[in-house]
């Protein structure tokens, strides 16, 4: 296997929204790799979810404020991908992307792109890599909502295999 | 040694970095416990060296340690 694909550190945070044309941008510099078949793309959004404390106060996300342990996340990361090519071996390359600092509702804020001669094992591959993102890499969000107070988001609860329950 | 405080412990503490001297996981949430309101009830995991521990770990005071609540990425 290519070591530098496997141990390279690669940082997967970005600064504000993940802009849609960075996607286009990233598939097409895939062009000049002839032994990729299927390429499959997770993309998460923020959603303009409801916090409903009566009938009368309904209050909407308006955006979410991400922050991480930048160091640890990275780490935990490069041996998610190290997992990941060693479960999908004809695995071509793994992209991801997950954006720091307020991202508003409608915006994209996650990317999990993976590329394969064959669709099923870039399929697989970003099911399960997206899966460990959101059960291990420290990123914390702060739900801002309408009338400017917050929560804290919390991905739901992991089940025994670490797998996220909000699939 | 320097406590690295993310997310919503970081906003209950009023800071993202705490001076404490534990020496022993349990012993740095006693600490945890002195400085910040209601941290008791707030769910975290403790990591050294950015690897998540257990109560028994000790602690030499060099270690980067960070005190971190639930996971929201994605």
């Amino acid at each position: 296997m290519n070591q530098e694909k496997k141990h390279k550190v690669k940082d997967i945070f970005v600064e504000g929204p993940i802009d849609p044309t960075f996607i286009a941008t990233s598939v097409a510099k895939h062009a000049t790799r002839m032994d990729i078949g299927a390429h499959e793309i997770f993309l998460g959004q923020v959603r303009a979810d409801e916090h409903r404390t009566s009938n009368i106060d309904v209050r909407s996300v308006i955006a979410i404020e991400y922050t991480a342990y930048r160091d640890m996340a990275l780490e935990r990361m490069t041996a998610i991908r190290e997992e990941a090519f060693t479960r999908w071996p004809s695995m071509t390359c793994l992209h991801v992307h997950h954006s720091l600092g307020v991202i508003p509702a409608g915006q994209l804020c996650f990317m999990v792109f993976a590329s394969a001669p064959h669709r099923m094992a870039a399929r697989e591959a970003v099911a399960w890599v997206v899966d460990r993102i959101k059960a291990d890499l420290p990123i914390f969000g702060r739900e801002v909502l309408s009338d400017s107070t917050h929560v804290w988001k919390v991905n739901r609860s992991v089940d025994p295999s670490g797998r996220p329950a909000d699939r | 040694m320097e406590v690295l405080l993310f997310g919503m412990i970081a906003e209950k503490a009023g800071t993202d970095r705490l001076q404490l001297n534990a020496a022993s996981v349990a012993e740095l949430r006693r600490s945890m416990s002195e400085r910040i309101p209601g941290f008791e009830q707030m769910v975290h995991v403790i990591a050294i060296d950015r690897v998540i521990v257990t109560d028994d770990r000790p602690l030499l005071g060099h270690e980067e340690v960070a005190v971190l609540p639930p996971f929201a990425g994605g």
